[in-house]
């Protein structure tokens, strides 16, 4: 489920939560390693990822249901 | 739950581009202007993470001629429009001042160098119905929220307001409650501008069974659109349906973006007017038949894809760009992650799921019908400019009827926030009920069978008959165990009024137009041409009106 948190990478800034539009950190606590609590309710905007100050700290899983149909 | 009484002169319901830009402008007026947001003004609304396209009309490049600008501008001709020529000139003249403003702020409007309009095109058309500008708005968001500050705007993130406060002169402020701190807070406020986007969520989503995954971001809830309506305020053309299409089963908006032929199974071209992939068209028949990766599904002609085979190396690096800009990255991401090349596999499209069209209606001063409210945004759809352009004319009416009105004294509706509190203690407080998901789906499937592509007296009858059942059972048994879940509780019982107000819309619109198909009136009504549908409560009724355009 996304987004996915590298705990060895995160810096524990708290922007990801800050920034969230759908609030799925919603409970994180300042200074802590931003927890997921509505993993359901992300839209995959990216815009954890993008305002992330550490490369790779952060990044989305995209779920099943949104596979890419090609051809 | 701790309580704060907040003043302003102008208050942004909505903190979106047409919500910063309100405040901005009433910021510069010299007006106290408080912007409540829901999420955080950096990250938030239709723009949170950029767009690449903006309806901009520059005379040096499209010619000096408004009035002609006027009358072939889209928005002047979309389907059902019920906007004048006058709104739509005082528009478009604004709109490269708008432009240039963000460019000075840091907003890329010419990152090419130049001002450069591309895609949304036909080949051989001269197209003053669009005119997208490409600009890069990967964040615009954080610059916006940077300017409304430099002007003094005090941005209130993660507090949701539901409930607006009207007494006899006219708007007095509204009611919100925080969704992560229990707090409520009444505003007082001389003036209101909403700005709270389109109504995602009201219909089902494109994957069964996953809310989330929306064409328009699940945040946005259409709580204007219910605030306004339960206000008094006139909403417009509820009942006309807006849909957009995108990548299959990842629902994203952004098909103005690419670069490529939508083609058949067979390989056939859908639409005349591109064969190969050219940046300065993109594939245009997506905007002149909305509906028709549906169509040929349905048909069985389908799937339909969008194919970018055959694109140069330069037009490529420029699709990827432009929807980078257009808030696409975790699409691209995910295409590198499953190394799917576009340029060597075509995707498949999809048309998304219902919402409205219709909004709170708004005249060229960005005012609604009552006095005080002000509208703009996709509280009635206008595009990314004509959120930006509409803000700001919001902000600056606001913040001159601001100017002239009195203090605000809220002791006539003491009784109403008293209401609207024990409203939110009962949802918090209630130990069984029933989740705010299970509301919203069940609203949902109703929208969805009654109020659907295919519409007659006797199922919108039906439907709103249940929607209203719905509502009342919803605010007994509603519970929320947090904060956000409070916030999603508020906006489904609020979407319930939109959902009503669609019914009611759709009851009177006598005829079959556009994509609906009201199976009882199975023609178009010349009479209704020119005119539009006006929903708006009196007292605790419910009335319908024609009126004309112009």
């Amino acid at each position: 489920m996304p987004p996915i948190i590298d705990k060895g990478k995160c810096s524990a800034c708290g922007v990801c939560a800050d920034v969230c539009p759908q609030d799925v950190f919603w409970g994180s606590e300042k200074k802590q390693i931003p927890v997921v609590s509505y993993p359901e309710e992300c839209w995959h905007c990216n815009a954890c990822v993008l305002d992330c100050p550490v490369e790779g700290a952060i990044r989305l899983r995209i779920p099943f249901p949104m596979f890419i149909c090609y051809q | 739950m701790k309580e704060e009484v907040l003043e302003a002169d102008v208050l942004c319901v909505g903190g979106g581009i047409a919500g910063l830009m309100a405040a901005i402008r009433a910021g510069e007026r010299g007006a106290k202007v408080i912007v409540a947001e829901k999420a955080n003004t950096v990250r938030s609304g239709a723009g949170a993470t950029g767009n690449d396209h903006f309806m901009c009309y520059i005379p040096e490049i499209h010619g000096p001629d408004i009035e002609r600008q006027a009358e072939r501008s889209i928005v002047f001709l979309e389907k059902a429009s019920i906007r004048t020529k006058h709104y739509v000139r005082t528009y478009l003249e604004k709109t490269f001042a708008i432009a240039q403003l963000w460019e000075s702020w840091g907003i890329p409007m010419k990152p090419t160098g130049k001002w450069e309009f591309s895609g949304h095109a036909v080949p051989g058309v001269e197209m003053p119905e669009y005119h997208p500008l490409k600009y890069a708005g990967l964040n615009q968001k954080h610059v916006l929220t940077k300017e409304a500050r430099k002007r003094g705007v005090e941005i209130i993130n993660r507090v949701t307001v539901f409930d607006l406060l009207r007494d006899e002169s006219g708007i007095i402020g509204a009611i919100g409650t925080g969704t992560r701190e229990d707090t409520v807070i009444v505003f007082k406020a001389k003036s209101v501008v909403l700005g709270t986007g389109i109504c995602s969520r009201l219909y089902p989503s494109p994957t069964p069974g996953w809310m989330f995954n929306r064409s328009d971001p699940p945040s946005t809830t259409g709580e204007g659109r219910a605030m306004a309506y339960r206000a008094g305020a006139e909403l417009v053309n509820m009942e006309i349906p807006r849909r957009w299409a995108g990548p299959k089963y990842f629902a994203r908006n952004g098909k103005g973006s690419w670069i490529g032929v939508v083609r058949d199974p067979a390989n056939k071209p859908v639409g005349p007017f591109v064969t190969t992939p050219d940046k300065r068209y993109g594939d245009a028949i997506g905007d002149y038949y909305t509906s028709l990766f549906e169509g040929y599904m349905k048909s069985g002609k389908g799937p339909v894809y969008m194919d970018c085979r055959g694109i140069s190396e330069d037009d490529y690096t420029y699709m990827m760009w432009g929807l980078s800009n257009e808030g696409n990255t975790s699409l691209i991401n995910h295409l590198n992650e499953e190394n799917i090349d576009i340029r060597k596999h075509p995707v498949e499209f999809m048309t998304y799921e219902l919402s409205t069209r219709g909004g709170v209606y708004y005249n060229e001063k960005a005012e609604t019908s009552v006095k005080g409210l002000y509208a703009a945004g996709d509280e009635y759809f206008g595009g990314m400019s004509g959120a930006a352009v509409m803000g700001w004319f919001a902000g600056d009416n606001a913040a001159g009827y601001a100017k002239n009105s009195k203090g605000i004294e809220t002791d006539s509706v003491a009784s109403h926030i008293e209401e609207k509190k024990k409203l939110l203690d009962q949802i918090r407080k209630r130990e069984i009920g029933a989740t705010w998901q299970e509301v919203n789906i069940a609203l949902a499937q109703v929208m969805y069978d009654y109020a659907g592509l295919v519409r007659s007296e006797s199922l919108l009858e039906a439907g709103l008959s249940y929607v209203q059942r719905l509502k009342k059972k919803a605010y007994k048994e509603i519970i929320a165990q947090n904060q956000h879940e409070l916030m999603h509780c508020l906006e489904v019982l609020n979407a319930f009024d939109v959902g009503e107000a669609i019914f009611i819309s759709a009851l009177e619109r006598k005829e079959t137009r556009d994509d609906v198909v009201r199976s009882d009136y199975p023609f178009m009504n010349p009479q209704y041409n020119n005119k539009m549908l006006i929903c708006k409560k009196v007292g605790d009724k419910p009335l319908t009106e024609w009126r004309e355009k112009q």
